[in-house]
């Protein structure tokens, strides 16, 4: 075959496997939810739903609470992705250094991601209880400031999760920054200093520059996965608590879903969540110019 | 600040951290050490005054952990191969060819992960009802690679995407396929990459339970968190059992990640290309 | 070029073989019947037991099952028997009937069973809905019941001006730190299935005859200002009690009371705490006793059960609810049985739990089985939490919670 047929089909070979596998997938599931949103499925139209149109969108967001939920959902993700990057590329920062033991500091910092999410996130809400949990005894006893009643109080009760999700996610960071790191050549860093640049300066010139193209598609993926994150506060909240006051968007879908058995309304929902996640990614990955290469 | 304080400060920083860091960790084998089956205690001890470590042994001999385990590491196995192969291959492409659905692809590999998941599990059981794949490890494999494919992907390709393209141009000219240039010039220096890709796709079979639940049905089929959790009830759940189990699910993980540490190293340098 | 293109074609050569070969491992059997259930783990083993019974039995016939966390059991059914599969069985509390019967997803079991099988049951432990049967009951139960620590609780409160009294005695802060060393009484604050009894105690219930809410009563306001009260007024709980702190906190023998259903005596017992169970006592200030809920767990059958199946399936249902395995159930796991005939034998089997349990659940009032029942008590739950906060009076919450239950229900029915 003569080179220029290889050079055509190259890529469309290599491609292809990953094409089959996610367009089985991941299509029907879309497409089904797609349709379920404009009929009426619930527990009294269970096998014979019909089409109702927009019903569910309209009724979505002329919904009471939210604009408040989603409000909620935002803090959620942005506090989370904040810290998971701070922390998980500083971590990686110094971890790349000379550092004795590196390697025992690794395994041991990705032990949240390692242990099973269920446990960690009980957990955790065991150390938040207001007498016996252990953050609460460390704030009285080591550092003498006065216990957070956690979970009797909406916006502590927001907060926990939130801690709860940060030490999960880290890991993830720090794995994905140490990666990226690597991509970064010394002497990038020894040209820079001959420059004259201090540690700031070389992180902004160098470092980041290059670490982005990897870190973006976590960054990206990692606010999505977050945002529809029902796991971690359910469990870390106990349901909701107190009062249901602790829902985001995807919570509110789960209950809409299973606990009253609205299916259309929740497939509506999951619609709307799906075009917002999508107009943000679109949005970043413009801004920041990620499908380009960096030496273009 | 001199260079020796930095290091000294840099040490004491990554010791807090990880004492912070394992702190619910060391929590959690407490529960597994607890007789009576107690989540919580109202003490801060550690290691319990009446410790046991019964619970390791029910978990691994009286349950069915060593079967959760074969099908565990089978599904992961798989998982891993297949979604580094496709990954390693696909990002490459997406990073150095330019074609006519290029960015559209990119794009569309996200669209799953952005849809909640517990709307798409429904569907997905009535999808892999009509493939005949329920019930099989198969059907597992394909739901992970699909689930870890995009993250894979991408990251793949931002890597290469720091790889100049010089480099197997220089081979190129040699005469080599862009097969061969592909797998001997690129790929090795994208070590740190597979690494990322490897670990996170085995985590995504290693410790996924919502889509396992759905697909598996026969308990000879369990994956080790379908194992743990037919150890829970509503309310009486078997928390020592749990934590144990727990604990010792995690520990291939972190054998995995130290086996892959020695990859998270520099291949890359400038001298490589005549600037 | 032959090389790379032998490369993928080989490989998804390799993958298709390997997916097809995997998939060939693992073909279901279908001559056997799968019961999915969401047993306590000491009720799994007795049905495994009896499960090998049943297959020595009746050779040729395979009978498996299946375990999953009450929710997930329900959501997964669901999803299952909405695309035409899942088990044959499904074993689960009664309040799964009401969707699961109105979404068409469990069959009507009059005409399978017969009316002589079903007349074998106690009356009040068959859930009907619209004149239908939808589950075989093999325990009535899930009530919540006083259960007292021996060591600090020499006789049972006759009232509840007593159990206050005796719940505040027992909160004492032993080396004064600030926190209680042990407390009175404690239970689940979090689910408002742990105030159905005192709203009954109060002289008001959930809903009446037409399954219509009736969370705005006097009585609710008397039985939220009472639970309120326990933990604010008299403290003599900890600030924020779910249930796996009450358990812990009892367990520990830093409780001296606790309120909670038959399924957890066991554990306490496993603990070494020496227990007695009483029924919840009579509220002072209306003299009525306090009525938790009863309800029962039972099989259901899936409507995509083959019809050749029937015949084992319904000598599967006589067996696992007979009267003996009932009454194995009593003395083993202080289970309380749904036969008639098993009933009449409990006061042989001369267990003062049982004893104690009955008393209770004579005193108990049936749980809905209604699909409603799921709206209400999630309209019941915040505005309980509020209470208990301190942040809603009793008034405004019973208030909320009506209004809550109507517009949900209302948007079920859409």
């Amino acid at each position: 075959m003569k080179a220029s047929t290889e050079k055509r089909l190259f890529p469309y070979l290599l491609i292809l496997p990953t094409i089959i596998v996610m367009v089985t997938v991941v299509a029907y599931p879309l497409v089904y939810n797609f349709v379920l949103s404009f009929k009426n499925m619930s527990m009294y139209h269970y096998y014979d739903a019909k089409f109702v149109g927009f019903r569910h969108y309209a009724s979505i967001f002329t919904e009471r609470d939210l604009y408040w939920v989603f409000g909620k959902t935002l803090i959620w993700t942005v506090a989370n992705l904040f810290f998971h990057v701070v922390l998980g590329v500083g971590i990686a920062m110094v971890l790349n250094g000379r550092i004795i033991g590196s390697g025992a500091f690794r395994s041991l910092l990705i032990l949240p991601w390692a242990v099973p999410q269920y446990i960690c996130a009980l957990t955790w809400r065991g150390m938040f209880n207001y007498e016996y949990g252990a953050v609460n005894l460390i704030l009285k006893n080591v550092l003498h400031l006065a216990p957070i009643p956690w979970f009797s109080d909406a916006t502590w009760a927001f907060v926990a999760p939130i801690i709860t999700n940060v030490w999960l996610g880290f890991p993830f960071m720090m794995i994905v920054a140490l990666g990226g790191l690597q991509s970064i050549p010394r002497e990038l860093y020894e040209a820079a200093e001959l420059d004259g640049a201090g540690v700031f300066g070389k992180f902004k010139n160098v470092t980041l520059p290059l670490l982005k193209p990897i870190l973006a598609p976590a960054v990206v993926l990692g606010t999505v996965w977050t945002f529809n994150n029902m796991n971690v506060i359910w469990l870390v909240t106990g349901g909701g608590l107190p009062a249901d006051k602790t829902h985001i968007l995807v919570t509110y879908i789960y209950k809409a879903a299973f606990t009253y058995y609205r299916y259309s309304y929740a497939a509506a929902f999951s619609v709307i969540v799906f075009f917002l996640l999508l107009g943000f990614t679109f949005a970043f990955m413009r801004y920041f110019k990620i499908t380009e290469a960096v030496f273009e | 600040m001199s260079g020796r304080t930095t290091r000294i400060l840099a040490h004491v920083f990554l010791i807090i951290v990880t004492l912070a860091t394992i702190y619910p960790i060391v929590q959690i084998v407490g529960i597994s050490l607890r007789p009576a089956d107690r989540l919580y205690s109202t003490s801060l001890r550690i290691i319990p005054e009446d410790a046991t470590g019964r619970a390791y042994h029910a978990v691994v001999f009286e349950k069915d952990f060593l079967l959760w385990l074969r099908n565990s590491t089978i599904v992961s196995a798989i998982v891993t191969l297949v979604g580094l192969a496709l990954a390693a291959t696909a990002g490459y492409v997406f990073s150095r060819f330019r074609f006519v659905a290029r960015r559209f692809g990119l794009y569309s590999l996200l669209i799953a992960q952005m849809f909640p998941a517990t709307m798409l599990l429904l569907p997905l059981y009535v999808l892999m009802k009509g493939l005949h794949l329920l019930d099989s490890i198969a059907g597992l494999a394909v739901a992970y690679v699909a689930t870890a494919l995009p993250f894979c992907v991408w990251t793949m390709k931002g890597y290469y995407d720091t790889i100049p393209k010089e480099l197997e141009e220089a081979a190129l000219i040699d005469g080599a396929s862009y097969w061969r240039a592909f797998r001997t010039v690129v790929l090795p220096l994208a070590a740190p990459a597979l690494a990322i890709t490897g670990i996170f796709s085995f985590m995504s079979a290693w410790s996924e339970f919502m889509v396992a639940r759905v697909i598996i049905s026969t308990r000879t089929l369990y994956t080790l968190p379908l194992g743990l959790e037919s150890l829970s009830s509503t309310f009486q759940t078997e928390w020592a059992n749990y934590a144990a189990g727990s604990v010792l699910v995690s520990l291939p993980v972190v054998l995995l990640f130290v086996f892959l540490n020695r990859y998270f190293v520099s291949g890359l340098t400038l001298g490589g290309v005549k600037q | 070029m032959t090389t790379t293109l032998k490369c993928c074609v080989f490989s998804l050569l390799a993958l298709l073989f390997l997916c097809a070969g995997l998939s060939g491992c693992s073909r279901k059997q279908d001559n056997s019947i799968a019961i999915w259930e969401q047993m306590d783990p000491e009720e799994q083993k007795l049905l495994d037991a009896r499960l090998a019974a049943f297959q020595a039995s009746h050779p040729g016939v395979t009978v498996t099952r299946l375990h999953f966390e009450t929710e997930l059991l329900r959501t997964q059914f669901q999803t299952a028997a909405l695309a035409g599969g899942g088990p044959c069985l499904v074993f689960g509390p009664s309040d799964q009937i009401g969707p699961m019967s109105t979404m068409k997803l469990i069959q009507p079991l009059n005409q399978l069973l017969g009316a002589e099988f079903l007349s074998s049951f106690m009356a009040g432990s068959l859930d009907t809905l619209n004149g239908q049967v939808y589950a075989v009951p093999d325990q009535v139960g899930n009530h919540l019941a006083l259960v007292y620590n021996k060591k600090y609780v020499k006789e049972a409160p006759a009232n509840t001006d007593e159990l206050i009294a005796i719940a505040r005695k027992n909160t004492v802060d032993e080396n004064g730190d600030g926190v209680a060393d042990r407390y009175g009484l404690v239970f689940n604050t979090v689910e408002p299935f742990w105030l159905a009894p005192f709203l009954g105690g109060f002289g008001g219930w959930i809903m009446d005859s037409q399954f219509q809410p009736t969370l705005d009563s006097p009585a609710m306001v008397k039985a939220l200002a009472f639970v309120r009260d326990l933990r604010l007024k008299y403290a003599v709980m900890p600030k924020e009690c779910d249930y796996q702190q009450a358990e812990t906190l009892f367990k520990e023998g830093k409780a001296a009371m606790i309120i909670n259903g038959p399924w957890s005596w066991g554990g306490y017992i496993g603990a070494g705490i020496d227990i007695g169970v009483v029924p919840i006592p009579r509220v002072s200030e209306t003299g009525l006793w306090p009525s938790p809920m009863v309800s029962s767990k039972g099989y259901s059958v899936n409507v995509h059960c083959p019809k050749e199946k029937m015949p084992v399936v319904k000598e599967l249902l006589d067996f696992l609810t007979s009267t003996e395995n009932q009454l194995e159930s009593a003395r083993k796991l202080k289970m309380l049985p749904a036969r008639k005939a098993a009933a009449d034998a409990i006061e042989s089997v001369g267990d003062p739990f049982l004893e104690g349990s009955l008393a209770q659940l004579r005193l108990g009032r049936r749980m809905p089985v209604v699909p409603e029942m799921r709206a209400i008590w999630d309209s019941m739950r915040p505005a309980f939490q509020n209470v208990l906060n301190g942040e809603t009076s009793p008034e405004a919450a019973a208030t909320q919670m009506q209004k809550a239950a109507v517009e949900s229900i209302a948007k079920m029915k859409e």
